[in-house]
């Protein structure tokens, strides 16, 4: 029999979640944001289940998107087994423009660290109790969210500087039992220099 | 610096043909590989087209050597700075090529992320299209860049650059001179200052000059 059938009403009664209508070749649910991490942990550590495996985060804009009124965001997450070699799952939440905020799996999944700062980046939702929630993809001097259907395609933004990466590294290495004796002058940025670099639009 | 040095004699055009020849068969390129078009640059260097044919199989990965800045692959506007840097970095003379659609302008990425062109950020000596462009084009725009090294005079380019700094210097030196004239004005009137009190205060413990 087909895992689904038997985990779903499961996770019905648990979670309180709806089948998605519009998934044709696979299983996909629908949750609401509340339970999300209960939900996730539950797929990742039940033997029903047993979802080690995050495969994907991914954002959805329905703005403009035929026959769809509201919410206009969604975020779905693709689950794996690797026990039960062939079981996936989606699970895709609905979020509104007006509260754009979705809780961490990150803690969870440590992948996912890096693909919820994705869908931040190219999207702007929020994604609460994240660690570190920056841009992945775009520079640091971007402004907007180049995947919302808003977004014009062809609005090009320059960058003056690239990153200075630094502390970041530092951050780690300390992290590691390491210490900043000493700094070369060369690896300081420059005041003036940085973020207004040669490049001019 | 001379107009002998400007003027093709047979000295000068000698010099600039050895010059151009020596420079001509060994360019050095710095591969800025970022997507596929680096890997046909792979293909170009292998036994099978053989680049050392034209002095040019030593790839050197810092821009401090190099003499040729070959961008190959798509560059993003995160990248760009880099880039730039990197070209800011090599040692006169340098020549670019831009290799495959990508960075020629863009290609098919006509988007929010990526540079149109590598020519807004940096010059760009020669052209390939193609994508990715094969290594018989890569010869071929090898030798428009030697035709267009051969072309080049070493001999009047330094007369230019000579008669850039010895403008510099000029200038230089014209300012320093006004700087030293208006110090010694303002050392002439402190001097002359301090002799004059100095003179008053003499005066002022024998008052019996004074009355003379
Ligand atoms: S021109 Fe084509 S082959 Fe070359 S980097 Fe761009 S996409 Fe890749």
């Amino acid at each position: 029999m087909n895992f689904f059938e038997t985990l779903f009403p499961v996770l019905e009664t648990k979670f309180n979640v709806e089948k998605d209508a519009s998934a044709h070749w696979d299983h996909s649910v629908i949750a609401k944001a509340s339970v999300l991490r209960d939900l996730i942990t539950f797929l990742k550590n039940d033997e029903s289940s047993k979802m080690e495996m995050l495969l994907d985060i991914v954002g959805i804009d329905y703005l403009g998107f035929q026959d769809y009124e509201s919410p206009r965001f969604a975020v779905e997450y693709v689950l794996k087994s690797i026990s039960r070699p062939g079981n996936r799952v989606r699970v895709k939440v609905f979020v509104s423009e007006q509260d754009l905020e979705v809780p961490t799996i990150s803690n969870l999944y440590p992948i996912a660290n890096w693909q919820e700062r994705e869908v931040y980046d190219q999207y702007g939702i929020i994604f609460t109790g994240h660690p570190d929630l920056r841009r992945i993809l775009n520079h640091v001097e971007f402004e907007g969210h180049p995947l919302r259907k808003d977004y014009p395609a062809h609005r090009r933004q320059w960058l003056s500087t690239n990153d200075f990466l630094l502390p970041a590294l530092e951050k780690r290495l300390e992290s590691k039992g390491y210490k900043v004796v000493e700094r070369s002058k060369e690896v300081l940025p420059n005041e003036d220099e940085y973020l207004t670099g040669s490049i001019q639009e | 610096m001379t107009p002998e040095a400007q003027e093709g004699n047979i000295f000068t055009s000698s010099l600039d043909f050895l010059v151009n020849w020596g420079r001509k068969n060994s360019l050095w390129p710095f591969p800025y590989g970022t997507a596929c078009c680096a890997i046909e640059f792979m293909s170009t260097e292998t036994a099978r087209y053989d680049l050392s044919r034209i002095g040019s199989e030593y790839v050197r990965f810092t821009p401090r050597q190099s003499d040729v800045l070959l961008v190959a692959g798509t560059i993003t506007y995160k990248q760009a700075p880099i880039l730039k840097r990197i070209y800011e970095q090599m040692a006169e003379p340098r020549w670019v090529i831009a290799m495959g659609a990508c960075a020629c302008s863009g290609g098919f990425y006509d988007c929010y992320c990526t540079v149109p062109g590598i020519d807004h950020i940096i010059p760009v000596d020669v052209y390939i299209g193609g994508c990715p462009p094969r290594p018989e084009s890569f010869f071929d725009a090898m030798f428009d860049l030697q035709k267009k090294v051969e072309d080049e005079s070493y001999m009047k380019q330094r007369a230019e650059r000579l008669k850039e700094q010895i403008e510099d210097i000029k200038r230089k030196s014209k300012e320093c001179r006004e700087d030293l004239v208006l110090r010694k004005n303002e050392a002439c009137e402190m001097v002359s200052n301090t002799v004059r009190s100095k003179v008053n205060d003499v005066l002022d413990v024998f008052p019996f000059k004074k009355g003379r």
